[in-house]
């Protein structure tokens, strides 16, 4: 009986041991992996403001290589996709990003294509009608 | 009604070709987009100096005063060209509180940079990492920034400045 | 001195072009004379000189002429020097003017239309002429000479010198220039309140090739940008192309309504209308990519001061062009029958989509430029603006592709309806069952079920019309199928491609072996290779599946002495059913990272357009 705080002191700082590893690899491992494929998806969205037209994602520009370090910067200390881009959006503008905004300047771009479209087929539809 | 339809296309044509007349003849450049900072505050920022890196420079500092931001490096050779300027304005403008921000740049560069072309600037800061830059939206040497004594950015310009921007944008804004 | 004589032939052709402008209002207007003729002959034989003098001016590498200088160095092949002479913006411009006078020359032989109506038609061709002539002239000469004496030009982009791309302008161009002639035409008809059968057939015929022309060079464009872009990509909806599909679509819906105003005179004013619209659309896409107003993947040597120049000949041809409009469309036209669901519904269906479609394109591109003159911020349209509304607003009218054909003028029943239904669900349930299989994707399930869908009903309808016709006049029933069979394919090829496209990335040592499903890369050596302007280090793949060789895949690197330009050359394995695309990147170590892509059913793209272009021509044979 005397072994067995012996046995159990051994077994507790293995068993601490094992779970602080557990830790390590669990956010150190994951994290990265999670931070790739968002790094991707969020860096598709944005425009290398010194290339021509070019995404982020696709461009070897210094100042892209800049901007993936702050996004995968950001993504580790667990901001979201959307708080990145308008922490980028704020500094840069809306030009960084490739998809217009929805905001009041932007409701006629959005909304017109659908708007005409819809006044369209109702015409069409009343002229379908009248036969 | 069908009379009315087939007066859009024309008011169109005409609309849209006034916006992009208006466009052109303003001479934009398409690859120096209007700054996203325009009428915002000043950032909040602590910009180490140069010359003494236990000593900042903070928004406090820019209350009640004009202040012009450049940001150059030793490494860029439009920044040589626009850098004697400097010194007149802060001839001219005695008042102007002028920064001048070395954006990742080693700093041994930098201070021979100075040494050698001189140092027109009030403070210089030193901005290793490029954080500093990334507040102010900077994507490409030099650029410079006009900043009012109620705090607000009312000016950006992209690329090196010359005699010309610096008397009709700058200067007009200055009094 | 070669640059002399490329100047004046410019300069004579100006001048006639003004003989035979003026002429117009001091002569019948009713009959055309043989030196009428001569003139407009005389006119393109001048420009074709000039056009000429400047490509032998490449040819020769005569640095003296400041655009030969500028774009151009001896050590190019002689076929870039050649095509270098339209791949800048003095030339290509010269191009334009070129194929301009090609297409009135071209229409004097016309032998259905009144003399009226021609002489008319080319007045106004030749007023188009003369403004861009002008234009060229004052802003966009290629005939300058060097105040200095140069040894060596400046030497061409290397991005440049592709054969692809060589020949992309000038087909584009016999694509965009022809609708003004059919501007020109539509202008004619309405001053005459003469738009009959003759002009519908002459019409047909043109916007036919035109339109055929158009497509081929947008596919051109696009294969170029998908095998030397390097992202594996084809379609960016970058401005440049915006501005390409613009007319494109407005042709389209050209090609549709004019097809089907076989003897009656239906839908005269919108004709007329998207007769203005191409070419407006034309000169607008100029406009926005000489200016320098947009930034582009594409662009070219631009200055605001020609941008001027070309709005300024946009608003006063697109301006006046609908001011006729306004005042001589002709109030008398029958009404059209409109039934749910007849042909003519489906036409007009079919514009509607297609025209908000093109308006959509044309808003997102200058939208940008809309809100930075008005609130000094800049924006960005990019690709998923494009992707959300002009697409989505285009599927209603790709599925009611899938049957028109075979819908009646007359009544609004669709003979042997039930095969077609079956077939919609069928393939709608394939479709589903293949998206499923793979990753389960909407808009891949929209693209293929949509491109199934149009593929196999298209069948169907050429299967009927053989039981009721036989191979009688088989070309004439079938090619609006054949043609939607091409956009099927073509759906199908988009889809897949873009939705189920795979990237990897890799790094590779020599011999190195990495498997990607179930194809394994080897890196098998390390190449170089010298070549009349460049130094080319290539990187030799070796492609197995399940152990037996598909293909070696060459991506390389290459540096231009001239330009010391450094340009990454994907090297592309197109099987029919995936293409195989590897990029190498940097090296450290010996160890090179790698990108590849795996794009499936790319080949369909190609394929589909081919026939669309292929029936477009057969379309004018059969007319």
């Amino acid at each position: 009986m005397i072994f067995i705080p012996y046995l159990t002191e051994n077994f507790l700082k293995y068993f601490l041991f094992l779970l602080i590893c557990f830790f390590i690899f669990l956010f150190s491992g994951s994290t990265n992996a999670y931070s790739e494929k968002d790094l991707k998806k969020i860096s598709s969205k944005l425009r290398c403001m010194t290339c021509q037209n070019q995404s982020i994602y696709d461009s070897d520009a210094d100042f892209s290589k800049d901007i993936k370090k702050i996004i995968v910067q950001k993504l580790e200390s667990g901001h979201t996709e959307q708080e990145i881009i308008k922490f980028l959006v704020q500094r840069y503008g809306e030009y960084i990003v490739f998809e217009p905004q929805m905001n009041i300047k932007n409701y006629f771009l959005w909304f017109f294509p659908f708007v005409i479209l819809a006044i369209s087929l109702i015409f069409l539809i009343f002229r379908i009608k009248k036969n | 009604m069908k009379k009315i339809v087939l007066i859009i296309p024309f008011i169109l044509t005409l609309i849209i070709s006034s916006f992009l007349l208006f466009y052109l003849l303003q001479n934009k450049d398409p690859k120096k987009p209007p700054s996203a900072l325009l009428n915002e505050d000043v950032p909040k920022i602590k910009i180490p100096d140069l010359f003494d890196e236990k000593k900042f420079l903070t928004n406090i500092e820019f209350n009640d005063k004009l202040i012009l931001v450049n940001f150059f490096a030793s490494w860029c050779a439009p920044c040589k060209v626009e850098h004697p300027l400097f010194f007149k304005i802060k001839k001219d403008h005695p008042n102007l509180f002028i920064i001048g921000v070395d954006y990742k740049d080693p700093k041994n560069d930098a201070l021979d940079y100075l040494k050698k072309d001189g140092n027109p600037y009030d403070f210089v800061g030193y901005d290793k990492q490029g954080l500093i830059g990334l507040e102010f939206g900077v994507f490409g040497l030099p650029e410079t920034f006009l900043i009012n004594k109620k705090g607000k950015i009312i000016y950006k310009h992209l690329g090196p400045l010359d005699k010309k921007i610096i008397e009709n944008d700058i200067y007009p804004l200055l009094n | 001195m070669i640059s002399l004589v490329g100047f004046a032939n410019l300069l004579f052709s100006f001048l006639i072009g003004l003989i035979i402008f003026f002429s117009y209002f001091f002569n019948n207007k009713n009959k055309i004379s043989r030196t009428y003729y001569n003139l407009v002959f005389f006119k393109f034989f001048f420009i074709i000189v000039s056009f000429l003098t400047l490509i032998y001016a490449y040819v020769v590498s005569d640095f003296s002429n400041q655009n030969v200088f500028e774009n151009s160095h001896s050590d190019k092949p002689i076929l870039y020097k050649i095509t270098g002479t339209w791949g800048n913006h003095e030339g290509s411009m010269l191009l334009w003017l070129l194929i301009m006078s090609s297409y009135t020359l071209f229409f004097t032989f016309n032998k259905n239309l009144k003399d009226n109506i021609k002489k008319l038609t080319i007045t106004f061709q030749t007023s188009l002429f003369l403004l861009f002539a002008v234009f060229v002239i004052l802003t966009s000469n290629p005939f300058l000479i060097n105040s200095i004496n140069f040894e060596e030009g400046m030497g061409l982009n290397p991005i440049l010198q592709d054969p692809a791309l060589a020949v992309h302008p000038p087909i584009l161009y016999i694509g965009y220039v022809g609708f003004s002639l059919i501007l020109s035409l539509a202008l004619a008809g309405l001053t005459f309140k003469q738009i009959d059968y003759e002009w519908m057939n002459t019409a047909k015929k043109l916007t036919l090739f035109c339109w055929s022309m158009l497509t081929g060079g947008i596919a051109l464009g696009s294969y170029w940008a998908y095998y030397e872009l390097g992202w594996g990509g084809w379609w960016f909806w970058d401005p440049v192309e915006n501005v390409s599909l613009m007319p494109w679509i407005a042709g389209l819906a050209l090609v549709h309504s004019l097809m089907i105003t076989k003897k009656e005179k239906l839908l005269i004013r919108w004709i007329v209308f998207l007769s203005i619209l191409c070419f407006s659309l034309s000169i607008f896409g100029t406009f926005l990519v000489r200016s320098g107003i947009l930034t582009s993947v594409h662009s070219f040597a631009t200055d605001s001061a020609r941008g001027i120049f070309i709005l300024i000949i946009f608003l006063v041809s697109t301006g006046f062009s609908f001011i006729l409009f306004i005042f001589k469309t002709d109030d008398s036209e029958e009404k059209l029958k409109l039934l749910f669901i007849n042909k003519s519904t489906a036409l007009v269906f079919n514009n509607i989509v297609m025209i908000i479609a093109c308006l959509t394109i044309l808003l997102g591109t200058i939208y940008p430029i809309v809100i930075e003159v008005i609130t000094n911020k800049r924006i960005s349209v990019g690709a998923p603006y494009f992707n959300s509304t002009a697409l989505p607003i285009l599927l209603p009218g790709f599925l009611l592709m899938s049957i028109a054909p075979a819908l009646s003028w007359q009544n609004n029943k669709l003979p042997k309806y039930k095969s077609y239904i079956f077939v919609f669900i069928a393939l709608s349930l394939l479709s589903f069952i293949i998206v499923y299989l793979n990753t389960f994707n909407v808009w891949g399930f929209i693209g293929i079920s949509l491109g199934l869908i149009i593929i196999f009903s298209s069948l169907l309808s050429v299967y009927f019309n053989y039981k009721k016709f036989g191979l009688r006049n088989f070309i004439s029933h079938n090619n609006a199928l054949l043609a939607h069979i091409g956009v099927g394919i073509l759906i199908l090829g988009i889809t897949t491609s873009s939705v189920y496209k795979s990237e990897f990335s890799e790094t590779f040592m020599i011999n190195e072996k990495k498997q990607i499903n179930n194809y394994s890369y080897t890196l098998l050596k390390l190449e170089t290779n010298q070549d009349s302007n460049f130094q080319e280090l290539v990187a030799v793949f070796s492609l197995y599946k399940d152990n037996k060789k598909i293909a070696e895949i060459k991506p390389s690197k290459r540096y231009y002495n001239v330009s010391k330009m450094i340009t990454t050359e994907a090297g592309i394995y197109h099987s029919w059913f995936q293409d195989f695309y590897v990029i190498i990147g940097n090296e450290k170590d010996k160890i090179w990272s790698v990108k590849i892509y795996q794009n499936p059913l790319v080949s369909l793209i190609w394929i589909g357009v081919i026939i669309m272009v292929l029936s477009g021509f057969l379309g004018i044979r059969k007319v």
